[in-house]
C-alpha cells in the first residue's frame, strides 16, 4: 500500500514538473528534457509487463492531455515500457535472479547508463518523429533527437543522484 | 482451441501493447482530424485549473516588459489620434459624420478579453489555451488577436477554457493582403522560427516591396479586414515557380503572449449562410 502511494506521488510529481517546467525548456529551439520517463525506467524489474504497460500508458496520456498532443507521448512511452524488459535483460550481464529497482547502486554505473541511454533514445526518436511528421527534415530531426536524449539523460542522472542516494545509504 | 487460448495467455502482453498503441494512434490522428474532443486537450477542467494556477504566479514575471510595451503603444496611439483628429477636422466640419463613422467601424465586432494560460512555440503543431470559454461567449472559429497583431483562431471550447490554433501551426491558414496594394494570399507557417510565416501564393503581377505591412483581408468571416499581421521580410519564388513566396515577419511575439482578445462578430452568420448556399448550389 505504502509503495503504491509512493508510486502515485512520483507519478503526480513527475507529470507536474514535466508539463509546468520541462516542456517549456527549449535550449536554442532544441533540447527538451523528458524527465517523466524516469517513472517507467525506475519501476521494479519484477513488475508484471501488463501492469508496466498500463502505468506507462497512463502517464503518457496525462502528459499528452496537458501538452495538447494526444497520442504522441502515449505511443512513445508505451513502446519504451514494452521494450524495457528485453533491454534490462540484455544490459545486466550476470544472472540476477531476485527483483531489483533499476538504479546505479543495484546495476552498476555502466549497465545503468546503457539501459537509460537506450530507453531514452528510443523514446526521443519516436516522439520527435511523430512531432515533426508534417515538416520532415532529416538533419533537424537528428539534431533534436540527440539533444533531447542528452538533456533527458542528464536530468535522469540528477534525479537519480539526489533521490536514490538516500535509499542506498539507508540500506547500509 | 486450447492451443489458441494458451497462445493468447502466453503473449497477452503483446496483445495489450498493440491495443494501447492502437489507442494512442487513434488519438493522434483523430485529434489532428479536426473532430477532436475537448476532453483530451488542455481545455478540460483539471488541466485548465492547473495551468491557470501557475499562470497566476508566472504572469507577474512578464509584467515589466508588458508594461513598457503598453506605454509605448499608448504613446504611439495618442500621437496617431492627434493626427487623425486634425485630419478629420480638415476633411469635415460636420461632427455627426465622424460619430457615424466611429460607430460603423466597431458595429459588428465585440472584443472578449482573455489570458493565455498555456502556450508553446516549438512543435510543428502548436496550441494556445486561454481562460475564457463558451460561458464568456467564446465560440469555435472566432478570431484571436493580441495588442500587437494577429494570434490565431479558436479551435476547441469548453465551458471556461478554449484552445486556439495560432499562426504557428501547420494547419493554420489565414487570408491576408498587402495593405498598400490589396493583393491577397494565404498566410501559412512552415515550422522553424516562431518569428516568421510565409505567403506562398502571391501572384506574379502583384505590387509590393520589402517592408510593406500585411493585414488580414477580411475575406474570411473570422477576422475583420485590416488586423495587423506583419511586414514583408524577404521575397522568393514559390515551389512551382508560378507565384511569389513572401516571408512575413510577424508583429506578434508568440513566445511572450499573455493577454489576448477574442473577436466576436455579430453578422458572421449571414455571411456564412450566403457563402454556404452558393457552395451548395454549385454542387
Amino acid at each position: 500500500m505504502l509503495e503504491f502511494l509512493e508510486r502515485i506521488g512520483w507519478f503526480v510529481g513527475l507529470v507536474l514538473v514535466q508539463v509546468l517546467v520541462l516542456s517549456h525548456v527549449h535550449i536554442y529551439g532544441y533540447a527538451t528534457p523528458f524527465l517523466y520517463i524516469f517513472f517507467v525506467l525506475s519501476l521494479n524489474s519484477g513488475i508484471d509487463r501488463n501492469i508496466l504497460l498500463i502505468w506507462a500508458f497512463a502517464i503518457g496520456l496525462t502528459v499528452d492531455i496537458f501538452c495538447n498532443t494526444p497520442g504522441m507521448h502515449t505511443a512513445a512511452i508505451t513502446l519504451v515500457a514494452f521494450l524495457r524488459q528485453p533491454i534490462l535483460k540484455g544490459v545486466v550481464i550476470k544472472e540476477v535472479e531476485e527483483e531489483f529497482e533499476p538504479c546505479i547502486s543495484t546495476m552498476g554505473f555502466f549497465p545503468y547508463l546503457k539501459y537509460t541511454l537506450l530507453c531514452t533514445l528510443i523514446f526521443c526518436s519516436v516522439v520527435e518523429m511523430i512531432d515533426t511528421f508534417s515538416f520532415f527534415d532529416l538533419k533537424e530531426l537528428g539534431l533534436k533527437i540527440i539533444t533531447d536524449t542528452l538533456i533527458t539523460l542528464v536530468c535522469i542522472f540528477c534525479v537519480e543522484a539526489v533521490f536514490r542516494r538516500d535509499k542506498s545509504e539507508e540500506r547500509f | 482451441m486450447r492451443n489458441l487460448l494458451d497462445f493468447l495467455i502466453k503473449y497477452k502482453h503483446w496483445l495489450l501493447f498493440i491495443f494501447l498503441e492502437v489507442i494512442s494512434f487513434v488519438l493522434l490522428f483523430r485529434f489532428n482530424g479536426y473532430q477532436g474532443s475537448v476532453f483530451f486537450t488542455s481545455a478540460n477542467v483539471v488541466t485548465g485549473k492547473v495551468y491557470q494556477m501557475t499562470n497566476n504566479l508566472t504572469g507577474y514575471f512578464h509584467l515589466k516588459t508588458i508594461n513598457s510595451d503598453l506605454v509605448q503603444h499608448n504613446a504611439e496611439l495618442s500621437i496617431q489620434l492627434e493626427h487623425l483628429k486634425e485630419a478629420y477636422k480638415k476633411l469635415t466640419a460636420d461632427t455627426t459624420v465622424i460619430e457615424q463613422m466611429k460607430q460603423e467601424a466597431l458595429m459588428d465586432c465585440r472584443l472578449i478579453k482573455a489570458n493565455v494560460i498555456n502556450n508553446s512555440t516549438i512543435h510543428a503543431n502548436n496550441f494556445i489555451t486561454i481562460d475564457k470559454g463558451e460561458a464568456d461567449g467564446v465560440q469555435k472559429e472566432m478570431g484571436v488577436v493580441s495588442g500587437s497583431g494577429i494570434v490565431g483562431i479558436v479551435y476547441q471550447t469548453s465551458a471556461h477554457y478554449a484552445v486556439i490554433i495560432p499562426v504557428l501551426n501547420s494547419k493554420s491558414s489565414i487570408s491576408c493582403k498587402i495593405r498598400r496594394s490589396d493583393y491577397f494570399g494565404f498566410l501559412k507557417w512552415e515550422g522553424g522560427s516562431p518569428e516568421f510565416a510565409y505567403i506562398k501564393d502571391m501572384p506574379r503581377h502583384s505590387i509590393f516591396e520589402v517592408g510593406d505591412t500585411i493585414v488580414t483581408s477580411g475575406h474570411s468571416a473570422i477576422f475583420p479586414s485590416g488586423v495587423l499581421v506583419g511586414t514583408v521580410d524577404d521575397v522568393g519564388d514559390s515551389n512551382d515557380g508560378l507565384s511569389y513566396s513572401i516571408r512575413v515577419k510577424l508583429f506578434t511575439d508568440f513566445a511572450r503572449l499573455n493577454e489576448v482578445r477574442v473577436i466576436e462578430r455579430s453578422n458572421i452568420e449571414e455571411q456564412l449562410e450566403l457563402e454556404e448556399s452558393v457552395v451548395n448550389k454549385e454542387r
